[in-house]
């Protein structure tokens, strides 16, 4: 909701503002940094024991990302309470993968990095994610009432707080959507989450029709991690306008107990993950 | 406290007893005004000629001037107003009320002046003051020719703003809330229209407005940067009238008048926008919906005899954005005052005022079928009083007590099914007072000072719980992840009606020197210090309409700044061309940042976003001035630097930004601004405005990766890269058709261009990747190219 009202503003703003363009930038550039993809996402219903994770070095903004996969670091996970350990195997292309993990809901998990003699650790729990209780379509929900959304509807449990992760992607997109939101003023309350597409021109983005398939991931996360991807969210939507907070340094969980000034980007989470897709009527 | 009253009467005290009763002397008193409407004049210098005796008319017109008995010269003067002077044999106390008339050139020569009256103005300690009159600001080519107050002192030096559609303005390096902004003595807390693009102030209502940037008088306080204190007209006390205008944006009528057979006069005056007429061809979707604003301005006074007098003023202003589909908003100022003039005898005259004001907005979200409403209101009773002891000394002393009624928010739902709890954000209350005396000393004949202190407290009232935290930390580090976080919540205290949760007390010392070096120049020297007890809460780069204000307390510390300024003043070529050079330090501490990813909208506990940090900004600042003549005009120049750093006190960890300093959003390096106005005949005027200031801080990326199938900017710290350099020129021409003396109706067109050379100036450069293609590109948001305008003005 927070997000929704400072959009709006934003919003009311470019409609006065005649003109977007795309141009050239000098823009500073920082040594790379180890890239930690270490989203251990259990699907419900599943037993949750494939799991990867992907570890990249960051570059400069403006330069083809390629060559850039990690190969030849040591990956492991372990289950805090009773000493489990998960050692993802290197695929030589970035990923890390076992097939033998136990997720457990409430646990909590360790994983360590070894990457160029450096030792990477970050702490997690594994988070539960609520049923959906419905999904469903419409026109007049949304910011448009002439463009279709797709709507979440979930119940919110009472007596907690709880955060949420979403991920649509649009089949046929090249980039996901991702919306997070919590239960700060909804708590125990029936929550939607709404995906629509406006038709914009400027960016060839047009609305929902018939027929499109939209892929949707609904994650519970922790509140540590709902910190971090709001904040990477918000930069990703790149609104920096007079309305916009100024972009910061965003730090993940994973510490680098080496040297910590050389920390890593991305996140360790451990979320119960309900995946699914909706095909618009 | 105590300690500080004591130090306060013991130093009026000090005060009076430096004058000197050496030889007899006798008062003259009275009140100018405007011979064709009877506005009081504010600012005219009333002395005696050859020699240094003279005095300045307060806000009401009023001046008294002592001197010793003989025979003088009594000139009245005030730029664009013809001077008057008249034989005075003073042998006894006087009455004189003058009247008058505006120099015939007046309606097309266009004055702005720091001070009025060049002769007094190297003369007084007054400095870092910029005055403007309406007529002036009209004068100013102004984008879809909407004049505006607020962009009309962005063209002084020490004044800038976030650009184009952003609200308020920042002097001196300070931020927008650090600027008291006074309509007829009361707080308005938006000065916006339409998110920034206009403002609240109706120059058809508005007499002159005058921004102390520094050095500010001790009879104002509550705020660390600067006053603009803006002053409604009287109404016309000797005819009916009305002006009027007819723009692009919007339409203004203001009708005045004389009542109570000229004892007294009112001003009415209205504008509204009819912006929702052009939402729907901008864009089609949004033909159903409305944008727009309104303003409704009154002033009305009343002489209850020679002696007292009564004015009433008031001020209503709202904008209204009506998404018919997903959202409705209006917000707005509202403000009141009642004030009584009382002259005691001809040396000492005051002012007892009743001010109210309130600014609150409510913005209802169909999506989501919930409305939100916020609100600050203020009741505020002032009382000022000006002695003029003699000719070399004059006295002012008063105070006032502000109530502070804060309602940061309430969340209601709208429909049975809405997904939204009813939530209601704690209230909150507050009382803050001050007291003040201030004079101005002349000591020699070169050397004028004007020093006088001010004792402000602020008791942060109960009737609240708050929120108790571990270690008495509502911000905790966390060292292993280095990030900050919200403290951990350890049960509340519940403060009841009569209690206080937390009281302050500042002295304020204020001091300004003027040092005449020669006829026509002088140095002069100030130094002030302020205390600011209230916040707007706000992390974007521009403050929004929603951004709340919240008192000291427990948790948030008064903001304190200290300000010193240097300043070299000169008038030459007779007075056609003045220079003024001031130089300015000011830091500010308490200055409070936002943690990275702060949360405020709905924050019930905002100190668990916030840390204690400080600001400091200094520059040099040059005005040159032409104002006779066919071509009047001004060259400013302002190059200066403003910085925060934000190390959090006693919470652990390195700070904000790694506890460096780094610019704030309005730090300037280079500002300049050319104003010129040309009289090429009596029918025709042109102007023009040429403005070039380096590029606003912002955070640029500094790499990227892979995360969730998107790519990830990694941003480098805080404000350490810049906007590409803001520049444009704005012209206008105002044609006046056959304004013979005798016609009533006068009328003028003027046809505006702004950003004649359609500069792209950069108000934002974001970063994401094409959505086709996924390569990440800078995508530039210009606000307003080459824009055309034409208004027509009207007086009756």
């Amino acid at each position: 909701m927070k997000t929704y009202i400072k959009t709006i503003f934003i919003g009311i703003s470019i409609i006065f503002t005649s003109c977007t363009d795309v141009i050239d930038v000098d823009t500073p550039s920082a040594d790379p940094r180890l890239v930690i993809e270490a989203s251990i996402d259990w699907e419900k219903g599943t037993s949750g024991n494939e799991q990867t994770i992907i570890l990249s070095t960051s570059t400069k903004y403006f330069e083809k990302i390629e060559n850039n996969m990690v190969t030849g670091a040591s990956v492991k996970i372990t289950n805090d309470s009773n000493g489990a350990e998960f050692v993802f195997t290197d695929q030589n292309n970035g990923k890390y993968s076992t097939t033998n993990f136990v997720p457990v809901l409430n646990q909590s998990y360790t994983l360590e990095v070894i990457y160029n003699n450096e030792v990477y650790i970050a702490k997690e729990t594994m988070t539960p994610v609520v049923d959906i209780t419905a999904i469903t379509q419409s026109r007049e929900e949304g910011d448009d009432d002439e463009e279709l959304e797709v709507n979440v509807i979930f119940d919110d449990p009472e007596n907690e707080e709880n955060f949420y992760f979403v991920k649509f992607r649009k089949k046929g997109d090249l980039l996901p959507e991702l919306f997070r939101d919590n239960d700060e003023f909804t708590n125990g309350n029936r929550m939607t989450i709404r995906y629509e597409k406006l038709e914009d021109d400027s960016i060839n983005q047009e609305a929902f029709v018939p027929n499109d398939v939209v892929d949707i991931s609904f994650h519970g996360i922790s509140k540590g991690y709902y910190d971090y991807i709001s904040i990477l969210i918000n930069q990703v939507d790149g609104d920096d306008g007079p309305f916009g907070t100024t972009p910061v340094p965003l730090k993940g969980n994973c510490v680098n107990s080496s040297n910590p000034e050389n920390y890593a980007f991305g996140y360790f989470r451990l979320t119960q993950v309900i995946k699914t897709s909706y095909t618009f009527q | 406290m105590k300690k500080a009253i004591f130090a306060l009467i013991f130093f009026t005290s000090f005060l009076f007893s430096s004058q000197i009763f050496a030889q007899e002397s006798h008062t003259i008193s009275g009140r100018i005004k405007d011979v064709t409407n009877g506005e009081t004049l504010f600012g005219a210098s009333v002395f005696f000629k050859d020699t240094t005796i003279g005095v300045i008319t307060n806000e009401y017109g009023f001046y008294s001037i002592t001197a010793p008995k003989g025979n003088y010269t009594l000139v009245i003067s005030y730029m664009g107003y013809v001077d008057l002077s008249q034989e005075v044999n003073l042998d006894s106390d006087k009455q004189l009320n003058f009247e008058m008339s505006a120099s015939s050139e007046e309606l097309d020569e266009v004055i702005i002046t720091a001070e009025e009256t060049e002769r007094v103005n190297i003369k007084t300690p007054e400095m870092s003051v910029s005055k403007l009159k309406s007529e002036t600001i009209k004068k100013i080519p102004v984008v879809l020719g909407e004049v505006d107050i607020i962009k009309s002192i962005q063209t002084l030096p020490g004044v800038t703003n976030g650009g184009e559609g952003t609200s308020g303005f920042n002097v001196r390096g300070g931020a927008v809330d650090q600027n008291l902004v006074l309509l007829d003595e009361a707080i308005i807390y938006n000065t916006s229209h339409l998110l920034g693009f206009f403002s609240v102030f109706n120059a058809d209502a508005i007499k002159d407005i005058k921004l102390y940037k520094g050095a500010i008088p001790a009879r104002f306080g509550g705020r660390v940067s600067s006053v603009l204190d803006v002053r409604q007209k009287d109404g016309n006390s000797k005819r009916l009238g009305l002006t009027g205008g007819i723009g692009i944006i919007s339409s203004r009528l203001a009708i005045e008048g004389p009542t109570f057979t000229e004892k007294g006069s009112f001003l009415l005056a209205g504008r509204g926008s009819y912006a929702h007429l052009y939402a729907g061809s901008i864009n089609e979707d949004l033909k159903d919906d409305k944008v727009n604003f309104y303003d409704l301005n009154l002033k009305t006074n009343y002489k209850l005899s020679e002696k007292n007098k009564l004015y009433l003023s008031g001020y209503f202003g709202r904008d209204v954005f009506n998404f018919s589909k997903s959202f409705k908003s209006s917000y707005g100022n509202l403000s009141g005052n009642l004030r009584w003039n009382h002259i005691f005898n001809d040396k000492t005259f005051s002012n007892l005022s009743l001010i109210y004001s309130k600014y609150d907005y409510e913005i209802s979200i169909n999506s989501m079928a919930f409305d939100w409403i916020a609100s600050i209101n203020n009741y505020n009773i002032k009382y000022d009083l000006n002695y003029y002891a003699s000719n070399n000394f004059k006295l002012d002393f008063g105070g006032n007590a502000i109530f502070y009624d804060f309602d940061p928010g309430q969340v209601n739902p709208t429909s049975s099914t809405s997904p939204i709890n009813p939530l209601k954000l704690d209230k909150k209350k507050a009382l803050e007072t001050g007291i003040y005396a201030s004079a101005e000393h002349k000591i020699s004949k070169a050397l004028t000072m004007e020093y006088g202190v001010r004792y402000s407290s602020f008791v942060r009232l109960g009737g609240q719980p708050l929120t108790n935290y571990a270690n008495n930390r509502p911000v905790v580090y966390n060292s292993s992840l280095g990030i900050y976080s919200e403290g951990i919540a350890i049960g509340e205290t519940n403060y009841k009606d009569d209690e206080s949760i937390k009281t302050f007390g500042n002295l304020e010392p204020r001091l300004g020197l003027s040092f005449q070096l020669t006829e026509s120049s002088s140095l002069k020297a100030g130094y002030s210090r302020a205390a600011q007890y209230i916040h707007l809460l706000s992390n974007t780069t521009s403050v929004t309409p929603v951004d709340v204000w919240t008192p000291s307390g427990k948790f948030i510390k008064p903001q304190l700044s200290n300000q010193y300024a240097l300043g070299y003043f000169k008038n030459f070529t007779d007075n056609v061309y003045s220079l003024e050079v001031e130089a300015y330090y000011k830091d500010v501490e308490n200055r409070i940042d936002y943690l990275d990813g702060s949360e405020l909208i709905g924050q019930n506990n905002i100190e668990t976003e916030i840390l204690n940090g400080e600001s400091r900004s200094y520059g040099l600042e040059f005005l040159l001035r032409k104002s006779k003549g066919d071509f009047t005009g001004w060259l400013a120049y302002t190059i200066s630097k403003s910085e925060q750093r934000t190390l959090g006190d006693d919470v652990e960890g390195p700070g904000i930004n790694n506890g460096n300093w780094y610019n704030t959003a309005y730090d300037r390096t280079h500002d300049v601004s050319l104003t010129g106005i040309y009289k090429l005949t009596d029918k025709w005027t042109f102007s023009s405005n040429l403005v070039f200031q380096t590029g606003r801080p912002v955070t640029y990326p500094n790499g990227q990766y892979q995360y969730e199938d998107v790519t990830i900017a990694s941003y480098s710290d805080r404000n350490s890269d810049r906007l590409p350099a803001y520049h444009r020129l704005d012209i206008s021409a105002t044609y006046t058709p056959n304004n013979k003396p005798e016609r009533r109706w006068k009328g003028e067109w003027v046809f505006g261009i702004y950003n004649v050379y359609n500069r792209k100036n950069a108000a934002s450069i974001s970063f994401g990747q094409n959505k086709e293609t996924g390569i990440n590109e800078a995508t530039r948001t210009a606000i307003f190219g080459i824009i055309p305008s034409i208004s027509y003005n009207f007086k009756f």
